[in-house]
């Protein structure tokens, strides 16, 4: 065992050691997951060579797309925006009308090396304010005036994964943020391995006592009886726990992460990309995007937060040759109102650029930008609707038929080479 | 689990010997008749004694959850969304009002289902309140079908105004339930085309059972249900003669020309009816192995003959008699997640969050949208609870209990809602350090048996116990070992143990 600390084995190897030298561990095997048990999948799985990962990023409470990709040649821009609007000669250009935020100069980096697309101006029809109506509209992927109960992911997990043996309790899915849980996006009509990690919520050192605490509920007989079931769920989490706990310790990124909590959500999906996880999609989120009051400290920060997270990951999957397998993209709930409110912040809007990140893309710009000719205090209308880039997600990287996931069909854009 | 009753039906629903009546029998009581058990209450009860607790639990007249004002006002402006739809010029702008309302109605179901549970979050109030989302999962109604918070308000109003009346009045007010009408389509079924979806799950899902009944039976009745009509913008429920189908019916061997009422009361005068509502009881609150039959049939045929099918005394006689304390039955069923919540929320001394990002998306990872059962079936409950997803949303759940919230990293309207709450003197949303104090007093073997006593029914494995202990013990510095006593917590509420009542 690498580190004796964990009290859960997490290979067969180490589970059938532990039980022979009679430390407790007997227990387990009545409960042993079929991962230890079955021989053939006892061994970490071979990562399939051409399997495609999609690392959704949320930027929570509605990113100001106009302040993040900045229309410096439109004389409107600027009359919306009189405290806000951010100079001409402070953008970060990266066409001859629009420029980057001044905090994000490593998304310019990345723009430049053709490892960054923006999807400009993406919406929906019909678009809802409210924060958690629309971010349901997006992590369900339907259409606003209805109410689906399952999120995008969740689809494809049942239809590209049905009749495949969930018998290996190696997440599908992974989600690395808040206290929040599981990400709706995740949610199928079928029950599906996910896993979330309490990145920021709660230390290391916290889970890994509360792991070791709960590795003891089994007993040396385990109850039978609902009980003894729920023990059972119970042993099978905490031992896929273990085994990630154990791939994030023993991770040795190859670039640089800032030092904050989504820059360390970031590093820890590249590990479980790097450990060979079978995981198909990693979902990490960036809070505090509702700017209504004095915006243009806290989205410089922020954008700051997103903009070296994100090329730190993109500069260590590079450095492991495991950036042909990922693309990473962003979202949020909504943009945000044009014209700037009273109180140097801006109210929820609608349809605002997001990121995709990746060394298989076609970078640069996509899609139109929004026209700011607008009638006082009106949201700007959506070019690109979200589904067709989710369906280019589905179709061009994940390679499934995007069109039983998302209930229509939605013209995938041309975001990969 | 497999049962053995070694009494014969009749004694087994006698009223327990006051000779049982302890701690650990108050403790099983108020866990499943409500959320959970804590310390005062069980005092209380012991103190009081069965038959004044089981008065206390049911009240004849209990608090009654009001009507939340988002509710209210949405009801209010219910005429002029529909005038502003008459007076729309074109299909686009129609549909524009058609959402703008069903987003209205959105948010008024979700402050409804946060308010929901703060009030049922009340000790007083928590045997009440799973009274009636008992009942609800007979009567099942859902905002997917339904999507007017008024209506379901007042669906839910009806079962707790009525709930502890007799069963033939329910059922007979539950037909004119402007919710349950659209639910079930009642307001579909016309003399010339009836529609059976509510005879139907009125035999088999309200009062009988599948078996007890027959496909004419059905049919005749759903006849006989016709002339029921509902307008839909003030909610008002009105008996149409001119659409009643005034013809001969024959239901269970009756002919006449018979009402919905009539054949409410045929359906209760069937010799099964006893038993349903006594199997259902068993299911939501008891246990995943439904009982012998001969078992249900014996509360059954008591309920009807000396009760007279009143669910007041059916609830006492049920949560009072023998079999219901049978210690096979103790700390072997799964807790809902609505009961996970709020058991918690109680056990911890907290307040509800009124956010409904840090409530009801828990609830709707762990499987339970409230006022949205899945179908007219309602709930499966027991295992079906627990997956590896679910209990893990209820883990997470834990934790978020017991980290901080940060009132600023919200979003704005969040903010607004938490200022409200903090205005009427609702702030305990997380567990502070502070509450932790009492256990953190305590020498670590003293502070596990608290816990464990506190919150768990069943007692934990001893190596779980011991581990606890050791761990406590083992924080040296005096901040150390409070963390401990926190961590030591958050472990033994994601327990096997604590998912259990």
């Amino acid at each position: 065992m690498k580190n004796p600390s964990h009290f859960l084995p997490s290979t067969r190897r180490e589970f059938l050691n532990m039980s022979g030298k009679g430390i407790g561990l007997l227990a387990f095997s009545r409960f042993a997951p079929s991962f230890l048990v079955n021989a053939s999948l006892a061994a970490t799985p071979a990562p399939e060579k051409d399997r495609s990962i999609l690392v959704l990023v949320q930027l929570a409470g509605g990113n100001d797309g106009l302040n993040t990709v900045v229309p410096f040649e439109d004389a409107r821009y600027y009359a919306l925006r009189p405290t806000l609007a951010i100079a001409k000669d402070r953008v970060l250009p990266i066409s001859d009308t629009l420029g980057l935020h001044p905090s994000c100069p490593e998304l310019q980096g990345l723009l430049k090396d053709g490892r960054l697309a923006i999807v400009q101006n993406v919406g929906y029809p019909n678009p809802n304010h409210s924060h958690f109506r629309s971010t349901e509209i997006w992590e369900t992927a339907s259409p606003s005036d209805e109410f689906l109960s399952t999120g995008w992911i969740g689809r494809y997990l049942d239809n590209a994964c049905a009749g495949s043996p969930a018998e290996d309790h190696d997440p599908l899915a992974v989600h690395v943020n808040t206290l929040n849980g599981i990400p709706e996006s995740f949610m199928g009509a079928q029950e599906h391995p996910t896993f979330g990690l309490l990145a920021n919520g709660v230390g290391r050192r916290d889970s890994e006592e509360t792991r070791r605490l709960l590795g003891a509920t089994g007993g040396p007989a385990p109850a039978g009886g609902e009980r003894g079931f729920l023990q059972q769920t119970l042993m099978d989490s905490l031992v896929t726990e273990t085994r990630v706990q154990q791939m994030l310790a023993d991770y040795r990124p190859l670039a640089e992460y800032p030092a904050n909590p989504f820059a360390t959500s970031l590093r820890s999906v590249a590990g479980l990309i790097a450990a060979g996880l079978p995981t198909r999609v990693y979902f990490v989120t960036l809070t505090g995007f509702d700017t209504h009051y004095n915006q243009a400290g806290t989205q410089a920060s922020l954008l700051a937060t997103l903009a070296t997270g994100l090329a730190s990951f993109q500069k260590d999957l590079a450095a492991h040759r495991l950036d042909d397998q990922v693309t990473t993209m962003t979202f949020s709930e909504f943009g945000r109102r044009p014209f700037e409110n009273e109180s140097r912040g801006t109210d929820h809007g609608t349809a605002a650029p997001l990121f995709v990140m990746g060394s298989r893309l076609k970078g640069g710009l996509h899609g139109m930008p929004p026209s700011l000719d607008l009638p006082k205090n009106q949201d700007v209308a959506y070019s690109t609707d979200f589904r067709s880039v989710y369906a280019t997600m589905l179709e061009n990287w994940l390679g499934y038929p995007s069109e039983p996931v998302l209930g229509g069909k939605f013209a995938p854009l041309p975001l990969f080479a | 689990m497999s049962i053995t009753l070694t009494q014969s039906p009749a004694a087994a629903w006698a009223p327990l010997p006051e000779t049982a009546w302890n701690a650990e029998a108050a403790r099983h009581l108020l866990r499943r008749a409500g959320w959970t058990a804590r310390r005062e209450e069980v005092e209380r009860a012991r103190q009081e004694g069965l038959a004044a607790t089981l008065d206390r639990l049911f009240p004849a007249s209990p608090a009654i959850f009001p009507e939340p004002v988002q509710v209210t006002r949405f009801a209010e402006e219910a005429p002029a969304y529909a005038e502003r739809e008459r007076q729309a010029q074109t299909p686009e702008e129609r549909r524009l009002i058609q959402r703008e309302r069903r987003e209205h109605a959105q948010t008024a179901i979700q402050d409804m289902s946060l308010r929901w549970l703060a009030y049922a979050a009340q000790p007083g109030n928590a045997a009440f309140a799973k009274w009636t989302l008992f009942l609800s999962d007979i009567y099942v109604v859902g905002f997917d079908k339904v999507p007017s918070p008024p209506l379901i308000y007042r669906h839910f109003d009806l079962l707790a105004q009525q709930g502890l009346g007799t069963a033939p009045a329910l059922s007979k007010a539950v037909s004119r339930s402007p919710a349950m009408m659209l639910y079930l389509d009642l307001n579909q079924n016309r003399r010339e085309a009836p529609n059976e979806n509510f005879a139907r799950e009125l035999f088999e899902l309200f009062v009988l059972g599948e078996g007890n009944y027959t496909e004419t039976d059905i049919k005749e009745a759903a006849r006989a249900f016709t002339g029921y009509r509902l307008r839909p913008a003030t909610g008002e429920v009105l008996f149409v003669a001119a659409q009643h189908d005034s013809g001969l019916k024959t239901v269970f061997g009756q002919t006449g020309d018979l009402k919905g009422d009539d054949v409410i009361d045929l359906a209760y005068a069937q010799p099964a009816a006893g038993a349903f509502v006594p199997h259902e009881l068993v299911k939501f609150y008891l246990a995943d192995t439904i009982l012998p039959p001969e078992y249900l049939r014996a509360l059954g045929d008591s309920w009807r003959t000396e009760g007279g099918y009143d669910l007041r005394w059916l609830a006492r006689r049920f949560f009072g008699s023998q079999l219901f304390f049978d210690p096979q039955f103790r700390g072997e069923f799964i807790k809902s997640p609505i009961q996970f919540y709020l058991g918690m929320v109680q056990d911890l001394d907290l307040d509800v969050i009124p956010l409904a990002r840090f409530v009801l998306n828990p609830l709707r990872q762990m499987g339970q949208v409230l006022y949205t059962p899945p179908n007219v079936r309602g709930w499966v409950g027991g295992r079906a609870w627990v997956n590896s997803a679910s209990l893990a949303a209820r883990r997470t759940l834990v934790e978020l209990l017991f980290s901080p919230l940060d009132e600023h990293k919200v979003n704005a309207d969040e903010q607004l809602d938490l200022v409200a709450a903090h205005t009427n003197g609702v702030d305990r949303f997380t567990v502070a350090d502070g509450s932790l104090q009492p256990l953190n007093a305590l020498a670590a073997p003293a502070a596990v048996e608290v816990l464990e006593t506190d919150y768990l029914p069943v007692r934990s494995e001893p190596s779980f116990t011991t581990g606890l202990a050791d761990f406590i013990a083992a924080g040296a510095s005096p901040a150390e070992h409070l963390r401990r006593v926190r961590r030591a917590t958050i472990t033994l509420l994601q327990s096997p143990e604590y998912q259990l009542c």
